[in-house]
């Protein structure tokens, strides 16, 4: 853990840095910005972002497996891919 | 503005909370009367921070107070703009993405002709890892790990890996700039200028304090953390603070990923209808 207490001073920094970076992470999480109440515990936010990250693992792994059904062959012939880039772009 | 002894300090936001705990006791609740919008330039944000910090000054309290929620409001920042800086350009980010993974994809086409759906799967997986680290351009820990763990000799698709990242010339030069670097740089200044002050605070007789709320420090330290430091690629090697910046790099980054492959997959549902 950084910031070991050295003196009472430096860890009532990293305390407030890591309150800070944990709202941040809040914010990033759409589970808990919903909710808008109030600042969430510490370890709510770290559960929420623990399963959020292990969610968007799985979303991967899904869009992996449907894009090799889709994407008849990965030498997708010039054409096609064109066509594709152009919608995203 | 409510003063009560021995309370833990706030400055609240509605979009952003600072909180500090003081040790020595001159506590005061208050909240910053406007409070900007996200959207808002950081040096108005830094304004209305110093307007607030001014009210504090005239109730007295002591300099190195002032000096440390300074440092903590550099720190904060540097960080948030880091985070917007981010999540500014998410559109960009996309589109580096995209541009990486679609040639990493035209990579490993040579192999084999007709590759069974699994072999794919894994091609197009393995390929948007690496295209979505390599788009950080090894700024980022994560990032370098994730890329270290493709090619490891143990690794069973290293090949694959080599394929898709391309001959070692076109290989991005990783920058071995932590994001943290920065705040780290801050933290020692901040570290220096509060021991330089301790001997001072030491003089002001502390009340007797409510227990410090070293539960955060103890959250982290605990079973939680180590999920996450398994979730993260190269999160063994990570600690507190540049921990959870990585997961934030981390998360955006993985929401921008999944964005992209979901809109492949509709744009290809579209063609393939045709």
């Amino acid at each position: 853990m950084s910031g070991r207490r050295s003196g009472s001073g430096v860890s009532s920094i990293s305390d407030d840095q890591i309150t800070h970076l944990v709202s941040k992470l809040q914010q990033l999480i759409p589970e808990l910005c919903a909710r808008r109440s109030h600042k969430a515990s510490a370890s709510k936010v770290l559960q929420e972002t623990c399963d959020y990250i292990r969610n968007l693992h799985k979303e991967v792994e899904d869009l992996s497996d449907r894009l090799s059904q889709l994407l008849a062959s990965i030498d997708t012939d010039k054409d096609q891919a064109a066509i594709v880039r152009s919608l995203l772009m | 503005m409510a003063q009560t002894p021995c309370d833990p300090r706030y400055i609240s936001r509605s979009h952003h909370c600072f909180s500090l705990e003081q040790i020595n006791g001159v506590p005061t609740h208050f909240s910053l009367i406007s409070p900007p919008s996200l959207s808002e330039p950081l040096s108005s944000i830094l304004i209305h921070f110093l307007g607030s910090v001014e009210l504090l000054s005239l109730s007295a309290t002591s300099f190195p107070l002032l000096l440390s929620r300074l440092n903590f409001l550099l720190f904060s920042l540097s960080i948030q703009e880091q985070v917007l800086a981010r999540m500014r350009s998410p559109f960009s980010l996309k589109q580096e993405f995209l541009k990486k993974w679609i040639l990493g994809l035209q990579r490993c086409r040579s192999s084999k002709k007709n590759m069974s759906i699994f072999e794919r799967k894994k091609v197009i997986k393995l390929s948007a890892d690496v295209a979505m680290a390599s788009a950080r351009k090894g700024t980022t820990c994560w990032s370098r790990a994730l890329i270290a763990d493709a090619v490891k000799e143990g690794n069973a698709d290293k090949h694959l890996a080599e394929k898709i990242l391309g001959p070692a010339s076109e290989r991005q030069p990783t920058k071995k700039v932590p994001v943290g670097a920065m705040a780290y740089n801050k933290r020692i200044r901040s570290k220096k200028i509060l021991k330089r002050s301790s001997v001072i605070r030491r003089t002001i007789k502390c009340a007797p304090q409510a227990a410090r709320p070293s539960s955060i420090v103890k959250t982290l330290v605990g079973k939680r953390r180590q999920i996450l430091r398994s979730l993260i690629p190269g999160g063994e090697f990570m600690n507190g603070v540049s921990l959870i910046e990585e997961t934030l790099d981390y998360i955006i980054s993985l929401r921008a990923q999944v964005d992209v492959m979901r809109s492949l997959a509709s744009a290809s549902k579209l063609v393939n209808l045709n």
